[in-house]
């Protein structure tokens, strides 16, 4: 059983590792195309993102410029300016240039002559150093005639944005221009974040092996090494002016997909614009699904489990029927049957295997029917080889026995009670046969026809048959005396035996064979046992004289030699004549055995 | 009247009064917080007469331009007082007042100019100066001899009131609702008047802006 019990595990084990296996595999591979599409998407948005914002820093900018240029040219036509200007005191300018300042809230308002001289600033920490830049831009727009310029530049080590618009008197005439600043700071640089939640960040490279931070959102305002080592790799590209892609660079609290843009300065090394988005909240509802396809593969992987045991059990469990009902059969029992309610094959198995079965009982039965007609080896022989048993002729003795009187027992009784009594009587009668080495060749009704001498050759063929006769007259009335207790009338019987030699085989068709005998001596038998009816002979028991001849020798008989000599003494023949036999020339001596 | 008898005159009739038992009247301004409120001009009309004649003081106020501010932020004086505006500073400034009581300009001037002014309407006038917009003073003028301006204490001594009732006029560059008050004044008191006032926001310009935080502050 242990082995089975094995054998049924492994079977349930590989179904349930295949089914999952398969099925792991294809989670998986689903799970890690998902979660590649996702990082892709995400990055891909992140720099949508990252371009979008940059555009927006430009166009901040670019509102602060025209904001400023317009106030620019507000002041241009203000009246305290004119007569300011006019005094020529270039403090009380400063001073007012300072209420200008505050008024338009530009940072930075400069004003310069004509020819770009310095007059006055409204931050008096600017230095006349720091004009430069204006200058630059003024004499740009001298020669290009343009209405504003800006640009770029350092104004303190800080990094501005620069605006010169023309000052007229009137107009077209230029007597001097306003130079106005805004710094790109750290709260320009946290303006853009509020709006855009990126962090943007502006270096200088110059000093290419030291950038420096000019304006961030980035905690402690520091470059960290990986990105400062990313600005380094991407430098290159600008001698190429190649726009550097984006880069997904690993800082402590994230990884963010960086943005690099460079901005030109006015008489230096351009600036960088690196701006940033962390990967994980473009990844968070990515995530989410992730994380919902890992739940629901798990629990698809839980439910294959389970379905792979059910399974497994429903094909083991028939199959651990099939095998223990097979030992059945092979321990002999053909009676039970095996009912699998199923349609596949399994189901088919069980319907082959009980049909099997009732091969086999019937195998069974046919051959419990030979053992009872005759000897085991005969049976033995028989089914080995049925056709060894055919077509011989030899020389047999032939017993028939009929019930005298049956017709009129027959309206006495009911059809059960009679066939009971048949029956009964048969049983006596077959039993007396066998004892003595015959065989039943057929029941015909009441009669019987019993063979000695085959299909296995005997020496005392007709010694058995006589001792079989007279044991029958014994046994019926053995049979008499129990049917007196019971109230049936008795009854009587009529033997004939006769020894000839017939044609010994199977008769019948190919679907049915019998084995039996053909001849003229079975006839003869058959009118010997019908001329017992002759109230003149006196007997029950009628032989010829070919069954007398037949005879073996009687004195040299040990009692214990032979089955019949023991129970029975031996036979006496009254000679009662010659009959006629239908069918023969010469009529027929016949004997009563007593 | 000759112009020498103006003068003691005006003491007789001082003596007069102090005589006739004149009261005091004390106001404290405080605000919301409790805390003393400066530059309140506080003053007492009369209910029953009219306001007494009051010759205006023979030395003009001076509201002077220093440091790019006006000294003092708040001048109370009366009908017909002149003020003069001295020009303490290295630059220029301009002075102008768009107030019904005193319409003006006094053109940019340079370093040491000194213009004066006289406010013969009651009323208040707000100062400002076209250059710098920090700059700003208010000159309060008034029909009734009885008015002071609260120094840093909030406190107000106003004497020699004639007895009689009066309303208690109360006004602050920032003064939030009307606080005024009829009163009467007793002979040979002093009577004790607390103000308790709500002030607007401050919101005058930093003298010097310094540009920092790049206009995103
Ligand atoms: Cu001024």
């Amino acid at each position: 059983m242990i082995p089975r019990a094995l054998r049924f595990r492994r079977f349930s084990l590989r179904l349930l590792a295949l089914l999952l296996g398969l099925l792991f595999a294809v989670l998986a591979t689903t799970y890690l195309v998902v979660s590649r599409a996702n990082e892709r998407t995400a990055h891909d948005h992140a720099r949508a993102n990252l371009e979008l914002t940059a555009r927006i820093v430009s166009s901040t900018i670019g509102q602060r410029i025209e904001s400023l240029a317009g106030n620019a040219k507000v002041m241009t036509g203000d009246d305290a300016l004119k007569q300011v200007r006019r005094t020529g005191n270039n403090r009380t300018l400063a001073s007012l240039l300072q209420s200008f300042s505050t008024r338009v809230n530009a940072p930075v308002i400069t004003f310069y002559n004509a020819d770009g001289d310095l007059l006055a600033t409204s931050d008096p920490a600017m230095e006349n150093e720091n004009a430069d830049p204006f200058r630059l831009l003024i004499r740009e727009a001298i020669d290009q005639d343009l209405p504003q310029h800006t640009g770029f530049s350092y104004l303190k080590q800080e990094l501005h944005v620069l605006i010169v618009v023309p000052y007229y008197a009137p107009y077209p005439n230029v007597f001097g221009w306003f130079g106005l600043a805004f710094p790109i700071d750290r709260a320009f640089a946290w303006k853009i974040r509020e709006t855009t939640a990126v962090q943007l960040t502006y270096v200088s490279l110059d000093p290419p092996d030291r950038p420096r931070v000019l304006a961030t959102t980035l905690p402690d305002h520091s470059l960290p090494p990986v990105l400062a080592a990313v600005l380094a790799a991407n430098r290159d590209r600008l001698a190429h002016t190649l726009p550097p892609p984006t880069e997904i660079v690993p800082l402590p609290d994230d990884r963010y997909v960086t943005l690099i843009q460079f901005r030109a300065m006015l008489g230096e090394d351009p600036v960088a614009l690196v701006l940033q988005r962390p990967l994980t909240p473009e990844l968070r509802s990515a995530r989410d699904l992730e994380n919902y396809l890992l739940l629901t593969s798990l629990v698809a992987l839980a439910a294959a489990a389970v379905l792979a045991l059910v399974l497994s059990r429903s094909i083991s469990e028939p199959v651990r029927q099939l095998a223990a009902h097979t030992e059945k059969i092979a321990a002999g029992d053909y009676a039970s049957r095996l009912t699998l309610d199923r349609a596949d094959e399994l189901g088919q198995l069980a319907t082959a295997m009980n049909q099997m079965s009732v091969g086999l009982s019937e195998r069974d039965r046919v051959r419990d029917l030979l053992d009872k007609n005759v000897s085991p080896e005969v049976a033995a022989a028989l089914l080995r080889d049925g056709s060894a048993l055919g077509g011989q002729e030899r020389e047999v003795t032939i017993l028939f026995a009929d019930l005298r009187g049956f017709t009129t027992l027959s309206e006495k009784l009911t059809p059960h009670e009679l066939l009971t009594l048949l029956n009964r009587y048969l049983d006596r009668m077959s039993a007396a046969i066998e004892a003595h080495g015959g065989v039943i060749d057929k029941f015909i009704g009441d009669a019987i026809m019993a063979l000695f001498g085959a299909p296995v050759a005997q020496a005392d063929a007709a010694d058995r048959a006589l001792a079989a006769a007279l044991a029958m007259e014994k046994a019926l009335v053995q049979l008499n005396t129990e049917l007196a207790a019971e109230g049936i009338a008795p009854l009587a019987i009529g033997i004939g035996v006769n020894t000839a030699r017939v044609i010994a085989g199977n008769i019948g068709s190919h679907r049915r064979l019998n084995y039996s005998v053909i001849g003229d001596g079975v006839n003869v038998a058959s009118r010997l046992q019908s001329l017992t009816r002759t109230p003149e002979y006196h007997t029950n028991v009628i032989t010829s004289a070919a069954t007398l001849a037949a005879r073996r020798p009687t004195p040299p008989r040990s009692p214990a030699s032979s089955p019949s000599s023991a129970s029975s003494p031996l036979p006496t023949f009254r000679p009662l004549g010659t009959v006629p036999v239908k069918g023969r020339a010469e009529p027929v001596e016949i004997f009563a055995v007593g | 009247m000759s112009r020498p008898l103006l003068p003691l005159f005006a003491l007789v009739l001082a003596l007069a009064a102090t005589r006739l038992a004149a009261g005091t009247v004390v106001v404290t301004v405080k605000d919301d917080k409790g805390q003393p409120v400066a530059d309140t001009v506080v003053s007492l009309v009369p209910l029953d007469s009219a306001a007494a004649a009051v010759p205006p003081p023979a030395e003009p106020a001076v509201v002077s331009q220093q440091g790019e501010e006006f000294t003092p932020y708040v001048t109370a004086v009366a009908v017909g007082t002149r003020v003069s505006f001295p020009n303490h500073d290295k630059i220029h400034h301009q002075i102008y007042s768009e107030s019904p009581a005193k319409p003006f300009a006094i053109p940019l001037h340079g370093p040491g100019a000194e213009q004066t002014l006289v406010f013969d309407q009651p009323g208040i006038v707000a100062l400002g100066c076209n250059i710098h917009d920090a700059m700003s003073a208010y000159v309060v003028i008034l029909a009734t001899p009885h008015f002071l301006k609260t120094p840093s204490d909030g406190t107000a001594r106003l004497a020699d009131v004639p007895p009689g009732r009066y309303r208690l006029d109360v006004w602050h560059p920032r003064l939030k609702g009307d606080p005024r008050r009829d009163i009467v004044v007793t002979a040979d008191t002093a009577a004790t008047q607390s103000i308790s006032v709500s002030l607007k926001p401050d919101k005058r310009l930093r003298r010097a802006p310094d540009g920092g935080g790049g206009g995103y502050k």
